[in-house]
């Protein structure tokens, strides 16, 4: 096992450099000069000597290769640079907003665990019934809504609403921000902020919790007719223990496959969700730093959206030995 | 200012607090007294003083790049500057039909007869917010800093105006020639490079604002942006601005302004940052601010339930510019086509449909409230499909005939697809072919510059109070390569616009300026005007009074008052 995951963090290395190489790469073929933007040329035209003097202030007018090389050590010595816009570090950034996303992700993912699974296991277990039509129909629908108009309703539900028709405040919900900072053990919203993450989380859940539901009512359906369900209720054991400890472990393996790749997307890329909420996280980060030609931001947040995946995936492979205790890794030809 | 790509960036640029017109000005002026005794309080006031507003309607999309007085070249960011800083000069709109510049920062000012050389008095006693005087001396360290070229920010072209700015600005000398500052007598003297007589509304403009001397002390000028800004506004910054939040707090050491306001009314204004216009107005909705912006689909139901600015002209044009050297448009012989064009487009029909009736249908480039304005300068303005039929067939039997569709360009995503598919089909509706094309929002302006436009949209926001800051930016040949997208060049315009903005007699000023928009609009069809834009603030009337915003779309966010 340690092996294995050796193995699996140095395969990192290669990724991020080639990721970031390529992100690099096709920053230089993107419309526009970068230098033009830093000067503000997206709205009007910049002085030649101001575009001149960004360039040189951020090395533009140096080759791209030896910009390429200059990159890659900085990057070596974990100097993620500074913003092109407004010069502020990186890894100042970085921070700020992987913080807001992680807290953001968290709830999300909770969810999508809780009633993804919880619905679609009870559809499988009460196949044909209401019940498994109405979460089927439910679950479709929240597929297909986009996110920034479930955002909006939810919104107008939760918040709009109540304020409207003055209701108590701990029943009104919030629409937008960070709230007042108030968490416990850094993720557990308390005080007021409970009232900031219920939507945000909710709306950013919603599709893949519809996803994680339909997988996992066809995953334990699948095992619920494989020969080791029939041999564990031979064998007597009672229904709940076939269902728990037969049929779910071995039903959750593609639905886990999901929810971790889910939960990289979740905190790298949530850019309408974090829109819609105007929750500061790494996504919509990323998509400014890109409409803005800021490369060292780009980069800076992409190399650690890329490392959470890669560690998400590690840990998504790791769990399948404990949910299959057939799985072992760390050796060869057993993985 | 290039109107920008989300309604937040909206307004550009403007001189806010300065004159909504100049026409009184003259080159001297003296107050009189002191600030605070220059009028009483508003009337319109009564509610409470202290309490908290959070506005959610300032900072959408983006936190702003840049709050430094300096750098900045967005109204959503003055709207902060504005309360952060005074500037030299100010307006006086107690009577909003006589709005005069007058001395802010300064206790008077004066010009010589040729409106080259500029001498301010700097009031005794200003302070900045940690209690340092504000002296001449803070004014030229403030204009050495923002001319400085590795610092300067995009307006950083004002300085041209001073004498020895271009110098400076090109970094061949180190200081300003044209600035002397003489602490001892409390006097700031200003030569100009070249007669200009509306140099007093410019010097109230953000980039002249003073600066204490902790910006010496700065490694990097840019640092001063990112801390506790020191200004001498009304408000002071309660801590370092952050991402989502900017939160300003009464500066109790403020000199007061010349409406003979002392103090700010409220204790605490905050700034949200609101990464889109629908969810901050939700959020407005649901109680979690007191102000917002309008989303261009809602503002009917604004207006009905809650406070709004709509009924205030922002000084800003919304148009079309085309090109005069294109084949297809452009020169004498296309004349005929291009008042065609002018006259088949249905301006209250975009107003409506696009913008639901929230702008203004524009008689010209130069909207009211800028001084010399003039309404109805355009003659081929007035939606006139039988007449605009008329030209076409007038423009085909001289032999002229369209190699292919009209190319109407704008850049995309920032909602002007309606307007141009409305366009497309008036222009159609009279015999022309038109096509939109959508441009990438990235490089459409700096495309435009370098003359891809054919019929391009374009807007510009007033940066301060001048006729010039339209004709001259926009429209004249020193501005070819620039900001002239239409590459109007025409002699006779170009003259007039120069002779006007050394003409020191107000009147006569606006004769000239009126006199070159008429050869812009009829004469050659440079331009195709659409709409003056109007303010698109929302607030919670039930909590606050007293919500104001200037023409050049500054909330006087002093001024609000609890009820």
């Amino acid at each position: 096992m340690p092996s294995y995951i050796v193995r699996r963090v140095l395969l990192l290395v290669p990724t991020v450099f080639f990721a970031l190489s390529f992100l690099f790469v096709l920053f230089f073929q993107l419309p526009g000069d970068p230098a033009n933007l830093i000067a503000g040329g997206a709205n009007r035209t910049p002085d030649p000597g101001v575009i001149q003097r960004a360039r040189e202030r951020y090395d533009l007018d140096k080759p791209v290769p030896t910009q390429f090389v200059n990159y890659w050590k900085r990057t070596l010595r974990w100097d993620l640079g500074e913003s092109f816009a407004d010069r502020r570090s990186v890894n100042d950034i970085l921070g700020e907003h992987a913080k807001n996303s992680f807290r953001l992700g968290i709830w999300a993912i909770l969810i999508e665990i809780v009633v993804g699974i919880g619905v679609g296991l009870i559809a499988a277990l009460r196949r044909y019934s209401w019940s498994d039509r109405i979460t089927t129909v439910i679950t479709a629908g929240m597929s297909a809504v986009p996110v920034f108009v479930l955002g909006f309703v939810l919104q107008y539900i939760f918040a709009v609403y109540p304020n409207k028709h003055g209701w108590p405040d701990f029943l009104k919900l919030r629409t937008q921000g960070l709230g007042p900072n108030t968490w416990t053990f850094f993720f557990v919203p308390t005080g007021e902020e409970w009232r900031y993450v219920i939507l945000p989380a909710v709306t950013l859940a919603s599709v893949t919790t519809a996803l994680v539901a339909r997988m996992m009512r066809g995953s334990m359906l699948e095992v619920l007719r494989a020969d080791y369900m029939r041999t564990a209720r031979a064998k007597g054991l009672d229904e709940r223990s076939v269902i728990v400890k037969h049929g779910l472990r071995n039903a959750l393996i593609p639905v886990v496959t999901l929810i971790g790749i889910d939960f990289g997307t979740i905190i790298g890329v949530a850019v309408l969700t974090e829109t819609t909420f105007s929750w500061p996280g790494l996504g919509s980060e990323i998509a400014r730093s890109v409409t803005r030609r800021d490369l060292p931001v780009m980069l800076g947040l992409t190399l650690s959206v890329v490392v959470i995946y890669a560690v998400a995936s590690l840990a998504v492979d790791l769990s399948y030995a404990w949910f299959d205790p057939r799985i072992r890794f760390g050796r060869r030809g057993d993985a | 200012m290039r109107e920008p790509r989300t309604r937040s960036r909206l307004v550009g640029i403007a001189a806010g607090l300065f004159a909504l017109s100049l026409i009184a000005a003259a080159c001297s002026s003296d107050d009189s007294g002191n600030k605070s005794s220059a009028t009483t309080e508003k009337a319109a006031t009564g509610g409470k003083t202290g309490g908290e507003l959070v506005d959610l309607g300032t900072f959408l999309g983006d936190p702003p790049e840049f709050l430094d007085p300096g750098l900045n070249s967005t109204l959503n960011s003055y709207q902060v500057i504005n309360e952060l800083y005074d500037g030299l000069t100010d307006i006086d709109a107690s009577d909003p039909a006589n709005p005069k510049i007058v001395p802010l920062v300064a206790k008077s000012y004066e010009a010589n007869a040729d409106a080259t050389v500029w001498t301010f008095k700097i009031r005794d006693g200003e302070q900045f917010s940690n209690g340092e005087p504000v002296l001449p001396s803070s004014f030229s360290r403030a204009w050495e800093r923002a001319s400085n070229k590795d610092f300067a920010g995009d307006y950083s072209y004002l300085f041209n105006f001073i004498k020895g700015g271009k110098e400076k600005l090109a970094g061949t000398a180190t200081t300003l020639a044209g600035v002397k500052a003489d602490d001892a007598n409390m006097t700031l003297t200003v030569t100009l490079a070249k007669p200009y007589s509306n140099f007093d509304a410019v010097a109230g403009f953000q980039l002249f604002f003073p600066m204490p001397k902790a910006v010496d002390s700065l490694k990097d000028q840019k640092e001063w942006d990112k801390g506790l800004m020191i200004g001498n506004g009304p408000y002071k910054l309660a801590q370092p601005r952050t991402d989502t939040d900017i939160v300003l707090v009464r500066n109790d050491k403020w000199g007061g302004d010349v409406m003979g306001h002392k103090k700010a009314i409220l204790d605490k204004v905050t700034f949200k940052v609101s990464k889109d216009t629908d969810t901050a107005y939700n959020a407005f909705e649901a109680g979690e601010g007191d102000s917002a912006n309008i989303p261009p689909g809602r503002v009917k139901e604004a207006d009905q339930n809650y406070g709004t600015t709509l009924d205030v002209n922002i000084l800003g044009s919304y148009h079309f510019d085309i090109n005069q050297k294109d084949p297809s448009v452009g020169g004498a012989k296309n004349l005929k086509l291009r008042q065609a064009i002018d006259m088949a487009i249905n301006r209250s029909e975009i107003n409506t449909a696009v913008f639901n009736g929230s702008r203004t249908v524009s008689t010209g480039v130069t909207p009211p409230g800028i001084p010399g304005f003039k309404k109805g300068l355009c003659d081929y303005c007035k939606y006139d499909p039988q007449g605009a039929k008329a030209a076409v067939d007038e423009w085909k039997a001289a032999g002229n005939s369209q190699s292919g569709p009209i190319k109407i360009q704008f850049n995309q995503g920032s909602g002007h697809e309606n307007v141009v598919a409305i366009m497309v089909d008036n222009l159609k509706a009279v015999g022309i072919q038109a096509v939109a094309d959508p441009k990438p929002a990235e490089t459409y302006f700096s495309s435009l510059a370098k003359g891809s436009c054919v019929l391009c949209r374009a807007g510009w926001f007033a940066d301060y109070p001048t006729y010039d800051n339209f004709m001259y930016d926009l429209f004249h040949k020193d501005a070819i390569g620039g900001n002239n997208y239409s590459q109007f060049d025409d002699p006779k315009f170009n003259s007039l616009v120069d002779e006007a903005k050394q003409t020191v007699d107000k009147a006569k000023q606006g004769d000239l300026f009126n006199q070159a928009e008429k050869i812009l609009l009829n004469d050659d069809v440079g331009v195709i005007p659409l709409l003056w834009y109007r303010g698109a603030y929302v607030y919670n009337e039930k909590k606050f009074t007293n919500f104001q915003q200037t023409n050049f779309g500054l909330v006087l966010w002093d001024q609000i008052r609890r009820k």
